[in-house]
Order: C-alpha cells, then structure tokens, then sequence
C-alpha cells in the first residue's frame, strides 16, 4: 500500500485527477471505509473542485480517457433527448380524449429520467476512469438498466392511456 | 502504430501518429454533437416559452467551447487534461434545463395543437 501516496501521478503537468472518492487504505477487511464515509463528504468529493486530490494510479492511455469522456457525453445526449421528448409531449401535443391528465403522465417521468441520468453519467465517468487509472476492471454501469427499466414503465403506461383514450 | 503513444510528440505528419485513433478527433465532434443538443432543446423551448428557449440556447455555445478547450492537445504530447470541472458543467446543465422543463411542463401553458 505504501506505493500509493509518494508515487507521482503521471508526467509531470498532466496532473489529472478524479473527481470521485479517493480509495481508502483498508483498514479493516470488511467493506467499512465506504459507508462510514458521512453522506455529505461524499456528496462534496462528487464535485470537481475536489480533483485536487488524487485517486492514484497512473495516467491510462489516452484513447481510454477520451473513450470513456465520449461515452459520457453520448449518455448526456440521451439524457438531453429524453429532456426533448417529454417536453414535447407536454407541451406540443394535443391532449389525450378522456384522458386529461396523459400527457403529464408521460411527459414528466421523461423529463426527470433525463436529470437522473445525467448526474448518473457523471458519476459512471469517475468510477470508470478510476478504475481506468488504476488498470482496475471496469465498474458494472447501471446505466442502461436505469434506462431500460424506466423506458419500459413509460412505453406500458403509454400503451395504457392511448387505450383508455381510444376505447369507449 | 507499433509503438503506444509516449511522451514525446511524433514528428510525423501521419495524423494516425498525432492523434492515435482518432480519439480526439472523435471526442471533439461528440462534443460538438452534445453542443447541437443543447441546441435542439432550446430551439424546442422556444416555441413553448420563449425566454426559457433563450436561456437554453445560451449555454450550447458555452458547451460548444468547453469542448474546444481539449481540442488543441494532442494525445501524443501528453495529455488528456480531462477537465472533471468540464463533464461536471454539462451534468449540472442538464439538470437545471430540465428542471426547467419541468417547470415549464408543470405550470406552463401548452401549446393547443401545436404538433397537428
């Protein structure tokens, strides 16, 4: 464990440095160290003022860091497409026959979504270039669940107001 | 490419040598991709509500130049500086735009018919 601390993080003025929790030294064998971490210190190591403190390891090949930072993106993008679509919903659609309430349905839950996985996706992006500076295994990403769960929800309550509206 | 990318900028004029797979080349257009975004969602709000289309508008030439930041290093020279403050800025943007979104879902007035 002693290599950690001294060891300087890559060359010299590409200090890069994470974002996210740094790992802890075990100090017991159980898993500990993150939940006695108090919620508002983590909360504080999420934001980027925090990247004065190192994470370890030593700057990954570049393609890795830019892959992982589009991968990002491409999931603000989503998040931003959902934004679009539940306010189009809303907004721009005329409203479902007897079912006034529809569009809210439909449209307030995409919205949402789209804030939740943009904070998801930054978060995945710190776990993930951790691992990538310490040649770690990639994080599990529960983002496409998170996606795929809500999306589902949304697509069975749609199919419910387009039937009440168009039944009867 | 035999060798992986080290220190040292190639003096070359391959362009796979300056930018190993095209990885900023790539990373540049996903962000000009993500800029257009912000752009799309503006351009929607402004026809629902026309300050807060504005607003949105605003801050795709703000994310556009964000992504420009990187976009004169080269990963050979050394550097991914991924700004975490740079993904941070777009993670915060998306949450305060649609919660603006939300708000105007929830309180605005909507557009009767405006998709016919």
């Amino acid at each position: 464990m002693g290599e950690r601390p001294t060891e300087p993080c890559g060359r010299a003025g590409e200090s890069f440095h994470l974002a996210l929790p740094a790992r802890r030294l075990p100090k017991a064998k159980g898993r500990t160290g993150n939940g006695s971490m108090s919620w508002s210190k983590r909360m504080a190591e999420l934001l980027p003022g925090s990247i004065t403190r190192d994470s370890g390891g030593t700057e990954p090949d570049p393609r890795f860091t830019f892959a992982n930072e589009r991968t990002f993106l491409a999931w603000s993008r989503t998040a931003l497409a959902l934004v679009v679509a539940g306010l189009g919903i809303v907004q721009l659609l005329p409203p479902f026959p007897r079912v006034p309430a529809g569009r809210h349905l439909l449209g307030i839950p995409l919205i949402v979504l789209g804030a939740v996985l943009a904070v998801a996706a930054y978060v995945e992006w710190g776990r993930s270039q951790r691992a990538l500076r310490r040649g770690e295994p990639l994080p599990h990403s529960i983002l496409p669940w998170i996606l795929a769960a809500t999306v589902t929800a949304i697509a069975v309550i749609a199919a419910a107001v387009v039937l009440v509206s168009a039944l009867r | 490419m035999t060798a992986p990318p080290t220190g040292a900028p190639a003096p070359g004029d391959d362009p796979e040598e300056r930018d190993p797979g095209f990885a900023r080349e790539r990373t540049s257009l996903a962000w000009t991709r993500t800029a257009l975004s912000f752009a799309a969602l503006g351009g929607v709000m402004l026809k629902v509500n026309v300050l807060t289309g504005l607003i949105i508008l605003a801050v795709a030439p703000v994310v556009w130049q964000a992504g420009r930041i990187a976009r004169g290093r080269s990963p050979v020279a050394g550097l991914p500086v991924v700004g975490a403050a740079r993904l941070f800025l777009i993670a915060i943007s998306i949450v305060a735009v649609s919660l603006l979104c939300l708000a105007v879902a929830i309180f605005g007035s909507s557009v009767p018919g405006a998709l016919r």
